[in-house]
């Protein structure tokens, strides 16, 4: 019988599986499954391993999550204080760049694997990898370099340094941030995570015109993503739409699979890839 | 020579140069045309533009519509100075971001906008407890109160509009407040604004100007 990893190979490869791989989001609700609360679940890589491999079981989709929320790389660059809801996911709760200036202070960790905001999910990794490994999806997130500053500065104060300038601070933010994407697509690699979920909305016209897209976004994107390789990358534009640039995505940065955003046109964008990569979403 | 001025001044907008849109207005008050006509001939009507292009798909962009709001803001200060007699103030509004929200930029993009519409906003700031949103907007004597909401949980739930509706329902507040939200998770699902108890909710900075306009008229 076809595993879901086999299922979602053959979809990307564009041979048609046995049905179409569905997966699922689904992060916090494993807390509700082993009757935890949020903060509770996600201070031990076992419980949001438990968590995901429950909730793959009772509902049948084909994928299992690494990823415990987004602030969790914050954390990895020097992030100390985290905001937990009872009801939703957690929230940066203390900028790591509070001022321009902390952007030279800055520091991208050689080892992120080693770091200690990075132990839980690795045990969450090992567990996963032991109990379903080569035969269901892996699903590890990666926060592009061209976002990255928006959990580290505010989205109101990024998108004042990236489009007013000081344009040599903006650049060393973006350069600094594609050094951490690079190492930490490396470590979720060498953990075991085998679908690399690369969300970038700033390669969206939603978030920014067509031409900063071309002149900023793509070449950041290739230096996020070109020392490590396209395999198992998907393309997510973090729930903005990615209609307009599904071209600029294929033939500059070759993403074969592209991650629809919940506004997109799926019509229109299955033919701007015009079978060139899949669509997923 | 307004609608040349105009055709400039939002095109400046649209490329988002906010020297150049700068450079229009100086321009236009040493020609010297009146600075009441520059703002509600150039400037208001500029956001307006901006509005218009943004319900229609993919023409305007999150950024373009962040740098109109910092260049209006910067337009309105520099034109209000030059106003034969000081513009009467259309009403006052306290902002922030619901209670467990740290999300600041439709804030801003709100208060930019408000000072083309001679609506002055009181900055409440981030994570704001329900009681500050009601406390506040008595000691301000604002007509309106404006929840922002970039999270699902925090604009549905019981710490955001929910719990300000309660407060202004128990304290008889309602006739003389009211309350208008805004955020991605209204944008995603237009009818929210009602569960949650709203007056009305505002799609983005432009268009929220109008809507907080009418909700102080009606009071």
């Amino acid at each position: 019988m076809i595993t879901a990893l086999q299922r979602l190979i053959e979809a990307s490869r564009g041979i048609p599986p046995d049905r179409i791989p569905v997966f699922c989001n689904m992060l916090d609700q494993g807390a509700r499954e082993l009757g935890l609360s949020i903060r509770e679940y996600y201070t031990k890589g076992e419980y949001v391993a438990e968590g995901q491999l429950r909730m793959r079981e009772k509902y049948g989709y084909d994928n299992l999550w690494s990823l415990f929320y987004v602030g969790k790389e914050a954390e990895l660059l020097g992030c100390r204080h985290i905001i937990y809801s009872a009801g939703g996911p957690p929230n940066v709760g203390d900028m790591v760049i509070k001022e321009l200036k902390d952007i030279e202070k800055l520091e991208i960790p050689a080892d992120l694997a080693g770091q200690p905001a990075m132990a839980e999910p690795a045990k969450c990794l090992q567990i996963l990898n032991r109990e379903a490994g080569g035969k269901f999806p892996i699903c590890a997130y990666i926060t592009s370099a061209m976002t990255m500053p928006v959990i580290l500065m505010g989205m109101e104060k990024w998108l004042d340094l990236l489009l007013n300038g000081p344009f040599s601070l903006r650049d060393e933010l973006i350069a600094k941030c594609e050094l951490f994407c690079q190492r930490e697509i490396a470590a979720y690699r060498a953990l075991g995570a085998n679908v690399i979920v690369y969300s970038n909305p700033f390669a969206s016209t939603d978030i920014l015109p067509y031409r900063m897209i071309e002149e900023l976004t793509c070449p950041s994107m290739a230096n996020d993503l070109n020392s490590g390789g396209m395999g198992g990358v998907v393309f997510y534009c973090g729930g903005a739409r990615l209609e307009k640039t599904i071209d600029l995505a294929i033939t500059r940065q070759g993403f074969q699979t592209l991650y629809l955003g919940p506004r997109d046109d799926v019509a229109a964008c299955k033919r701007n890839a015009a079978g060139r990569a899949l669509t997923v979403g | 020579m307004l609608e040349q001025i105009f055709d400039q001044y939002k095109d400046a907008l649209f490329d988002t140069d906010r020297d150049q849109a700068l450079n229009i207005i100086h321009s236009a008050l040493e020609q010297h045309i009146p600075a009441e006509e520059v703002i509600f001939q150039v400037v208001v009507p500029g956001l307006e533009d901006i509005a218009n292009r943004m319900s229609d798909p993919f023409d305007i962009s999150l950024s373009q519509h962040f740098l109109t709001s910092q260049i209006t803001s910067d337009v309105i200060d520099l034109l209000l100075p030059a106003f034969a007699q000081p513009p009467g103030l259309a009403g006052r509004l306290v902002i922030g971001s619901a209670q467990g929200d740290f999300h600041s930029l439709g804030k801003r993009i709100v208060i930019g906008c408000l000072k083309s519409y001679m609506i002055e906003s009181v900055d409440l700031g981030l994570n704001v407890a329900p009681e500050r949103f009601v406390d506040e907007a008595v000691r301000c004597g604002a007509q309106v109160i404006g929840i922002s909401s970039m999270m699902v949980h925090t604009a549905r739930g019981e710490n955001g509009c929910l719990r300000v509706r309660q407060l202004l329902k128990e304290r008889g507040l309602e006739d003389r407040i009211k309350i208008v939200v805004g955020g991605a998770p209204y944008r995603f699902d237009p009818r929210l604004y009602q569960v949650v108890q709203a007056d009305a909710w505002a799609e983005n900075g432009m268009t929220a100007g109008k809507v907080i306009s009418e909700l102080i008229k009606e009071g």
